[in-house]
């Protein structure tokens, strides 16, 4: 699904910044793979090539076969509304639209019809646990519920891959657990390739793999065993062990 | 591209319904005022130049004016002949509601208060004849009289003033009349050709209009007895029924045999006003721009600080995939929308509020009374030029916003 190869970034400047300095790996699809590093190691700016926000240095991206990095800046703002999903780690959604208006966005920009498109944004609301919020201005919900409507507006298109750079860091311990069972679930039950950035250990034993990333480069690879992930869903992230 | 403008709508839809009312309403509001300082100041203007036309017309020359033209040595001073003739043939014109053949002459008229010799008043002016009948078609003097009566056709020993000849009854230019000579006094005329008559005013008259008011009459039956001559004018003044341009009458003019060269349409006689109409046209155009200006600018930073404060959101929004020009042009409805309904409470309130406010309350001008004249095409002109204004303070800030780096416009 994802194949990077030997990709470099600098950033230009007085003092020029490396901040990615050659970095291959292959990411099949489904796997739900989780970014970590000290700050400053590169991670962000790995997302960002990764999801045509920006353009690197050199090297080469395959997205599902495709060389992406080929594309025209039009043909790459297309490339992203039919195909990534990116959430960001502030809430960044759109003030003056409501949860589901933020939600079926990208289906309105994809052409579909209007019934079809409440209907498919309807029922990943439902997914991401909403259903109850769909006509709620995005200053009433919380930010558990706003990152979740990030998440649904994410994968609103089918898109093949998720990016999600620290989806997590402005959220309580709840939230933190709700948000992660939540890209977990939709990794098993939907086969949602995801790239989750993340600082927080814990979160990395969500995923199936970790990319550790120091300085600008991949230096280790770590495969999370099954019985640490089932842990971690199970009890991760909880406020109330109790409930469970 | 459909389906892209729909994006754009529904984007606009919810910058407005769910966006900062209080900046709608305020934009909003500096459009009207915009718009309505635009039309009311034009209105004005053409409300005051219009009724100095209508004044020419109506109480000063008719629609068409014959004059002798100038001699084989370019002088001007011989007359048009065989008038009754002429005048003939123009009646007969369909479409024309009746002509009036003048004499002018130049004069002293002098104005002895308290026949003592010692506050002997002159005043320096042509005097003109008419036949009192005839003029009844063009001018409409006797509608105007202020004090006394218009002149009968036997008339002999009678004058009319206008109210700057006579002086009193508010006569804009007091100091260069006879400064209040009284109905039944006597006046000297000196004519120019040598001959001196003694006329009791018989009546005063003033339309308004300056011009007309700077007039003094006596019949045309008086006139031919002092210059000695008969069947003869210094010019011949016409009334249309205006159902077409006096261009139109003077070919038909010609057509029927008039063919003195100096036919004019009533618009020539008005180069004083003349001048005053380019200056108002000038101003007119002054405030076309400033009113542009000030609703351009004040859209222009509305738009600026929308689109600068939701930088963020608009590199997000780049970033799920919506093309910059759904953005831009969600911002450019958003700027029309201003303008579109600043114009439309404009409209009404020109329409309503304003136009009826001066009709009711007419504006003094040196002229006469006038209220707003609102022409279609300068409302046009200014409803086009505010949109295309709008179009352009919407682009340009909402244009530079989203065209920026979208990892710029997220994380500055
Ligand atoms: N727009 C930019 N211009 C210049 N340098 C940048 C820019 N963005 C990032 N950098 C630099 O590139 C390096 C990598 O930054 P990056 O944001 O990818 O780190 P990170 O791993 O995401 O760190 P954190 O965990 O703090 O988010 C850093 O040294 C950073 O200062
Ligand atoms: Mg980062």
């Amino acid at each position: 699904m994802i194949k990077v190869t030997d990709l470099k970034k600098t950033y230009s400047g007085k003092i020029p910044v490396h901040a990615l300095k050659g970095v291959s790996f292959e990411i099949p699809s489904g796997q739900f793979v989780a970014i970590m590093g000290p700050s400053g190691s590169g991670k962000s700016t790995l997302l960002h090539q990764l999801a045509l926000l920006d353009d690197p240095t050199s090297g080469r991206i395959l997205l599902d076969g495709l060389d992406v990095l080929t594309l025209t800046d039009r043909k790459r703002t297309e490339f992203r509304l039919r195909h990534l999903g990116y959430v960001f780690q502030e809430y960044a959604l759109i003030p003056e639209l409501n949860a589901i208006e933020n939600a079926f966005l990208p289906l309105m920009l994809l052409g579909m019809k209007r019934k079809e498109f409440i209907r498919v944004s309807t029922e990943l609301m439902g997914r991401v646990g909403l259903d109850n919020r769909l006509h709620h201005l995005i200053s009433e919900l919380s930010g558990g519920e706003q990152q979740r409507v990030a998440i649904a507006r994410a994968l609103v298109n089918k898109s093949k891959i998720l990016f999600a750079d620290e989806p997590c860091a402005n959220l309580d311990t709840e939230n933190k657990g709700i948000v992660l069972r939540l890209l977990r679930k939709l990794c098993n039950d939907l086969g949602q390739t995801i790239l989750m950035v993340t600082h927080e250990p814990e979160q990395r034993e969500f995923a199936d793999r970790v990319l550790w990333f120091r300085d600008g480069r991949l230096v280790k690879e770590e495969y999370i065993a099954k019985d640490v992930r089932e842990d971690a869903i199970h009890n991760g992230y909880r406020t109330d062990v109790s409930s469970d | 591209m459909w389906n892209d403008l729909k994006a754009a709508a529904f984007l606009f839809s919810k910058y407005v319904t769910r966006g900062n009312k209080g900046t709608v309403v305020l934009t909003v509001l500096v459009a009207t005022l915009a718009f309505l300082q635009i039309n009311l100041i034009s209105g004005i203007f053409s409300g005051a130049l219009g009724l100095i036309y209508e004044q020419t017309k109506n109480n000063y020359v008719g629609n068409i004016v014959i004059q002798p033209g100038k001699d084989q040595w370019g002088s001007s001073e011989e007359y048009i002949t065989q008038v009754s003739e002429l005048k003939r043939k123009i009646n007969a014109i369909p479409g024309i509601i009746g002509c009036s053949s003048h004499y002018t002459i130049g004069s002293v008229v002098e104005y002895d208060p308290d026949k003592t010799g010692k506050d002997i008043r002159t005043i320096s002016w042509p005097v003109k004849s008419i036949d009192p009948k005839d003029e009844m078609q063009i001018s409409g003097l006797h509608n105007y009289m202020l004090a006394g009566q218009y002149l009968d056709e036997s008339d002999r020993d009678q004058i009319i003033m206008g109210r700057e000849i006579s002086g009193g009854y508010g006569a804009m230019l007091e100091v260069q009349s006879l400064k209040g000579v009284n109905i039944g006094d006597e006046v000297t005329v000196f004519y120019h050709n040598g001959v001196t008559r003694k006329y009791t005013l018989k009546g005063i008259y003033a339309t308004a209009f300056p011009l007309a008011d700077m007039t003094a009459f006596v019949t045309q039956k008086e006139m031919e007895s002092v210059l000695g001559i008969h069947d003869r004018a210094s010019e011949i003044t016409i009334r249309t029924d205006d159902a077409y341009p006096e261009a139109y009458y003077i070919q038909e003019l010609r057509k029927a045999g008039v063919e003195l060269p100096d036919i004019r349409p009533y618009q020539d006689f008005i180069g004083l006003v003349l001048g005053l109409a380019q200056t108002f046209d000038i101003i007119k155009r002054i405030v076309l721009f400033i009113g542009l200006v000030v609703a351009g600018v004040t859209i222009f930073i509305v738009i600026f600080i929308a689109t600068v404060s939701r930088k963020k959101q608009i590199g997000i929004m780049k970033a799920i995939g919506m093309k910059e020009s759904i953005i831009v042009a969600s911002y450019i409805m958003l700027s029309l929308f201003y303008a579109v309904v600043g114009i439309g409470i404009g409209l009404v309130l020109l329409e309503f509020v304003a136009t009826p406010y001066f009709i009711a309350h007419p504006l003094l001008f040196p002229v006469g009374k006038t209220s707003l004249l609102i022409i279609r095409s300068e409302v046009a002109t200014s409803i086009i030029c505010m949109l295309i204004v709008s179009i352009i303070a919407g682009f340009i800030p909402s244009w530079r916003v989203s065209r920026e780096n979208i990892i710029k416009a997220i994380w500055g």
